[in-house]
């Protein structure tokens, strides 16, 4: 499309302040990056089970900022967005059992399996909008998780197994790369933190990018972009299909570290704790649904041996959805812009919430 | 080979599935059609609503009372979660309820297994409904006759009062446009409180009369939400009537796919929610109408 073309051209006109991450906000995010690239190698030494949850946090968070690509930026409201995991996922995990492990050729199929799927449930999905599409996109996702379970390609194939059923497939080898040995765990955190990275530039240039402003705009007011002269349906499946490319991208990542493919990866629930970190973290900013991701599953993490745990994880999200309207993106913002009011901020919140619950509004 | 008998089998199953889920799903369309609240925490009370029948039945030995006083308590939770945590986010970007619902129905999950525990439970059916009622080669357990009949009267006694009633008027006319009846000088918030209310209630019906069929464990909330979520979309967002007769639409979808193949039954019912929204992007009953 000639947007994502215009894009990468140097003499594209500035999109003017409301673009997202300014220069120090690319800054910090630049400073996080080597900041993880640091950590990687001192928590393999100290505590290696902490490498496999990095590992798992850049996971979701990459699968977070697809999901914010759609939900949040272009108002898409993906409620399926674990069927693009899975197919990437059960991609990478058929291609490396049965044909190779090399990671310059699973990763991109696994890639293009997602964007594939997301062609497919968006070009259907994009006829109903709001919580209508949301559904649509559930059902299409759960199908491929009924079809998982019950494998049915090889029923319908008439081989004895394909997705494995309820096992999954499981022993999957780690990737090998060129000169590089990605069956050290630390080699493979590395090649995670670097896709990732690269992703969340990508996305916050295509967001940045005309092509991104459409999307927004048709969030804003779809009838008005509509009205211009754009090809609304044409641009939310693109968009849908571009996200649905990172998704398959997180699936093909996390399959072979997990070493199993499972129909749970494609369950909705996945969809939702998804929907849940977008929102926690503050949807629409990029950023913000990574951060939500890496707190929920450090929360998990963290919470796993306490006996009550899903009441605070609970209490957590009750609270911060209540108190903090923006999710934590919106807290850290409001802290940097403003972090002398930090207090009163607080005060005012709860005196808003008192007098809401009375009634008085 | 399917028979007669295993048919009109199925058809009962079918339509005491349709109809129990009827009563989860009319509060569930009821609640967004009037707030615009996605209910992720609708299976936490229908949930809910088996563990307190558990109780009140073992504690006082009584199914009856269960039936009565479980639904009554879980009104009493569903009206604390309205005035507590849903009254704040009025006017805020509807999703943000996901979070929040989503968030209640997890601490609910995890309050019941500490309370209750990770087991199964049972409510124990009553004397009078226990055995099976035999009809030529037909057997069917009374208990099942009796929630069949149950969830009809009460789905039918709700339908009457709301396209009767004066309460039923301003519950659908809040359901169309909020403000205009606002404007008209009712006062919309304690319809709110009282549809959440309502709606728990009913979840809770549905809870203690399938809590005494099936098992009650605390992952029930999440199982049956999905399901309603289906049926509500299918029938139209907002609209009772096509909750119940998206209901019993999936109800025997469910019953009869069973016997074609018991692996897919979720595949149909999701097929179906997408056949029925590309045809019509906004369910059956949905949009043109309130209720």
């Amino acid at each position: 499309m000639r947007e994502i073309v215009a894009m990468f051209d140097p003499r594209r006109t500035s999109v003017g302040d409301s673009q997202i991450l300014t220069s120090r906000g690319r800054l910090a995010v630049f400073g996080l990056i080597v900041l993880l690239g640091v950590l990687g190698p001192v928590v393999a030494i100290v505590e290696p089970y902490w490498l496999y949850i990095l590992v798992q946090v850049l996971v979701f968070a990459l699968l977070a900022l697809s999901l914010d690509f759609v939900f949040g930026y272009a108002g898409l409201l993906s409620f399926g967005h674990a069927a693009m995991f899975g197919a990437g996922g059960y991609s990478a995990a058929l291609l490396i059992t049965e044909v190779t492990p090399n990671a310059l050729v699973v990763l991109p199929v696994a890639m293009l399996t997602g964007v594939a799927v997301a062609a497919v449930i968006g070009w259907f999905s994009v006829r109903s909008r709001g919580i209508y599409f949301a559904m649509l996109t559930l059902a299409f996702a759960q199908m491929f998780y009924v079809a998982a379970f019950a494998d049915l390609p090889a029923t319908l194939l008439g081989v004895e197994s394909i997705t494995g059923g309820d096992n999954g497939i499981y022993g999957i080898a780690l990737y090998e790369l060129i000169g590089i040995d990605l069956s050290d765990r630390i080699n493979y955190y590395f090649l995670t933190l670097l896709l990732v990275a690269l992703s969340l530039a990508f996305l916050v240039r295509l967001a940045n990018s005309p092509f991104g402003r459409v999307l927004q705009g048709i969030r804003e007011n779809e009838e008005r972009v509509a009205f211009i002269g754009y090809d609304v349906r044409r641009y939310k499946v693109v968009g849908f299909a571009i996200s649905g490319g990172f998704a398959g991208l997180a699936g093909g990542l996390y399959v072979p570290f997990q070493s199993l493919a499972h129909p749970q990866f494609l369950h909705w629930t996945v969809s939702g704790e998804l929907v849940v970190m977008l929102l926690l973290g503050g949807m629409g900013t990029l950023w913000g649904p990574m951060l939500g991701a890496a707190s929920v599953i450090i929360l998990e993490e963290m919470l796993g041996g306490i006996a009550a745990w899903e009441v605070i994880l609970g209490g957590i999200f009750v609270v911060v959805v209540i108190f903090a309207p923006r999710g934590l993106a919106g807290v850290l913002i409001s802290l940097k812009e403003d972090p002398r009011n930090a207090l009163t901020n607080a005060k005012n919140a709860i005196e808003n919430y008192v007098r809401k619950v009375r009634g008085k509004s | 080979m399917v028979d007669a008998t295993t048919l009109i089998r199925a058809t009962l199953l079918g339509l005491q599935l349709g109809m129990t889920l009827a009563l989860v799903a009319a509060g569930l369309t009821l609640i967004f059609g009037m707030l615009d609240v996605i209910n992720f925490a609708h299976g936490a009370l229908y949930m809910l609503g088996a563990y307190f029948g558990v109780t009140v039945a073992t504690e006082l030995g009584s199914f009856w009372l269960a039936l009565v006083i479980a639904p009554l308590l879980v009104a009493v939770v569903g009206g604390a979660i309205e005035i507590l945590s849903l009254r704040p986010l009025y006017g805020r970007n509807p999703l943000y309820h996901i979070l929040l619902t989503f968030g209640i129905a997890i601490m609910t999950q995890g309050l019941v297994v500490e309370i209750w525990g990770a087991q199964s439970l049972r409510i124990q059916v009553p004397d009078a409904l226990s055995g099976t009622l035999t009809y030529g080669s037909l057997s069917y357990p009374v208990y099942w006759m009796f929630v069949l009949a149950v969830s009809t009267v009460l789905i039918g006694a709700i339908w009457l009062a709301i396209s009767r009633s004066d309460i039923g008027i301003i519950i659908r006319a809040s359901a169309h446009d909020t403000e205009m009846v606002d404007a008209l000088g009712f006062d919309v918030s304690r319809v709110f409180t009282g549809v959440v209310v309502f709606g728990a209630a009913l979840a809770g019906v549905a809870g203690v009369l399938l809590g005494a069929s099936r098992s009650v464990n605390p992952g029930m909330g999440f199982g049956v939400i999905i399901q309603a979520f289906v049926i509500v979309v299918i029938g139209g967002l907002g609209s009772f009537r096509g909750a119940v007769f998206s209901a019993l639409l999936i109800g025997l979808v469910t019953a009869y796919g069973a016997l074609i193949a018991p692996s897919l039954t979720d595949l149909f019912m999701f097929a179906l929610m997408a056949v029925v929204l590309i045809i019509k992007p906004s369910g059956l009953f949905g949009a043109t109408e309130a209720a």
